[in-house]
């Protein structure tokens, strides 16, 4: 469950890495901006499927603006990548603290009825469980095809491997990077709605709590290269469900760092990495 | 009125001495470090636990000796540096940019989630109380004129603070730093320790950190887990920016507009009736902007630091060259 959005929420940030070279700490906002999107869509609709597409809708449009108005703007002129980290760190206050205004900083409830449960193997599942891990097994191979089957994928890897050689090849950089962000930010967006779906209570402060997590996934599986992310996102997600089993919940993100600070220290570039460096591996 | 004033002057002051413990790590050493404000918090806590004497189950917490404020500050200041020196044995090796900003990142998450839960430590999310004037009694001072000593004291440690850190810039540390931050490779080929250097820098403004949470301890007489959160690191870092990185002129300059304009204006805007907090979120929502703008637009600050040139120029060497 946390490992299906954890690994949504992780190649999210991992393509958005790919393209730009630039580790968005805003990230978590897309998530809660697609949290909130859904809360309102669902309330003005009723429907669950709209609030689905307008959680995504609103990741992407979010996620392009981000691109557009902050961080393109300091790639164009050459801006040191930290420089730029730290940008999208304040860009997270901005935003955050614009969804406290308009929302509240309190807790808002999202309840979906999950129905009865029922057995499947070894464990109970929830209709919306199911929703949850069916969407995110789907969302990925659709992700798979796009990148490794597309000439969009292929130009996608192109700049991510060397954006000024793709650009002499011929590949226009800029709109890879736009279209890249915009579909992280379609499939973030959509993990928030169903982050929000399995919480059931969120806030403005929402994402970025699990962006920490998502960033410890990203790092352990390997940052820019969206494969590796997701079996890092695994790994993280099942390993956090112990933690939070077996020690206390309270511990998690302690425990998520825990790992990240290991991983960087003993394999900075990444669990899985071989010599060959594409958003494959 | 007095009673505001001099309640912003002292929180400046002491917001004026974490930002100059920033400024060494990020304006000179040039490390993104996201750790910073615990050591901040680690200074709080141990000058409570220090001073404060022990309290009635169920609070809980470790040592709760009774040392005099003054040497509880230094001890506190103690601990924030060997808490840096860990972390940065271990983040400084080999970590440099954003890797760095993550693991510090990490650091200071494990740093919060201890404090909030791990009750024994710090009594958990209820936190610690009861440091009240310190050093009133020996010093007999009254209720009323106690305020005013303590502005008195918080200026007069952030000058100390100043003075110690204007002699700093200008030192072969200070010159060896920014080097570092300008070229590391270059600084090592002219037999710099980088290593050595990044880490006294480190433990130098941690210190610095905890000195400005021993005295916020005694200025809000408390501190839990609701009075810090590790991304307070930002606002200093905002500060930082706008003033002038790397110029301790420029950070003075920063605080006074970050903490004290931003900060304080925001005070006397009307509450919009219906949205209750949302001049509470104005706050980060402007400072959030001014580090993005100043990043894009003046990086170098308000306040520039100086240009250090070599004062043997190449066409002179050249000429001097046998």
């Amino acid at each position: 469950m946390t490992a299906a959005i954890l690994s949504l929420s992780a190649v999210a940030f991992t393509l958005e890495y790919a393209v730009t070279n630039v580790a968005n700490l805003s990230h978590g906002e897309i998530l809660t901006v697609g949290a909130y999107a859904a809360l309102v869509v669902h309330q003005r609709t009723g429907s669950a499927l709209a609030a689905a597409l307008a959680a995504a809708a609103a990741g992407g449009l979010l996620a392009l603006a981000m691109h557009a108005a902050v961080v393109d703007r300091f790639i164009r002129r050459g801006t040191p990548t930290l420089v730029i980290f730290i940008a999208t760190l304040g860009l997270s206050f901005v935003i955050q603290n614009l969804l406290v205004i308009r929302f509240g900083a309190a807790n808002v409830a999202y309840t979906i009825p999950s129905g009865a449960p029922f057995e499947l193997g070894p464990f109970l599942w929830t209709a919306v469980d199911l929703e949850i891990i069916v969407s995110a097994l789907a969302i990925t191979a659709v992700l798979y095809l796009i990148i490794s089957h597309t000439k969009f994928g292929k130009a996608l890897r192109a700049v991510s491997q060397n954006r000024e050689l793709a650009r002499v090849s011929g590949i226009n950089a800029d709109v890879v990077a736009s279209a890249t962000w915009f579909l992280a930010g379609l499939v973030a967006g959509y993990a928030g709605f169903i982050l929000a779906e399995s919480v059931g209570t969120f806030n403005p402060s929402f994402g970025f709590g699990f962006f920490l997590i998502t960033l410890t996934a990203a790092v352990a599986g390997g940052l820019g290269r969206a494969f590796s992310t997701m079996v890092g996102a695994v790994i993280v997600g099942i390993a956090l469900e112990f933690v939070g089993g077996y020690v206390s919940a309270g511990y998690n993100l302690a425990f998520a760092f825990a790992i990240l600070a290991v991983v960087i220290l003993v394999r900075p570039r990444g669990l899985f990495v071989n010599a060959r460096r594409s958003v494959f591996e | 009125m007095t009673q505001y004033l001099v309640s912003v002057l002292t929180e400046g002051a002491i917001f004026g001495i974490m930002a100059l413990g920033l400024n060494v790590i990020w304006g000179w050493s040039g490390d993104f470090d996201l750790a910073y404000y615990g050591y901040v918090a680690l200074g709080a806590y141990m000058t409570l636990v220090l001073t404060i004497g022990r309290q009635p189950p169920p609070v809980q917490y470790i040592l709760g000796l009774e040392l005099p404020y003054p040497v509880a500050v230094l001890l506190a200041v103690a601990s924030a540096m060997a808490l840096a020196l860990v972390i940065g044995l271990i983040a400084l090796r080999h970590l440099r940019g954003i890797y760095f900003s993550i693991v510090t990142l990490g650091a200071v998450y494990v740093l919060y989630a201890m404090a909030g839960q791990f009750v024994p430590l710090f009594n958990g999310y209820q936190g610690l109380s009861g440091l009240i004037n310190p050093m009133a009694d020996t010093l007999g001072i009254d209720f009323n004129s106690y305020q005013y000593f303590f502005l008195g004291l918080a200026i007069a440690v952030f000058l100390l603070v100043y003075f110690f850190m204007s002699r700093v810039s200008s030192s072969r540390f200070g010159l060896a730093l920014r080097s570092l931050r300008e070229d590391e490779r270059a600084a090592a080929a002219f037999g710099r320790d980088i290593y050595r250097l990044k880490l006294k820098a480190y433990v130098l403004g941690a210190g610095l950190g905890g000195l400005g949470g021993a005295l916020f301890a005694a200025y809000l007489s408390a501190f839990n887990t609701s009075a810090w959160a590790p991304l307070e690191t930002v606002v200093l870092y905002a500060a930082i920016l706008v003033g002038g990185r790397g110029n301790i002129r420029g950070v003075v300059l920063g605080v006074l507009i970050v903490y004290v304009l931003i900060e304080e204006s925001t005070r006397f805007l009307p509450e919009i009736p219906g949205h209750p907090g949302i001049v509470l979120a104005l706050r980060p929502i402007v400072i959030g902007a001014a580090l993005i703008l100043f990043l894009r637009f003046r990086p170098q600050g308000l306040l520039p630091e100086r240009h250090y040139v070599d004062r043997v120029q190449p066409a002179a060497a050249e000429a001097n060259a046998p």
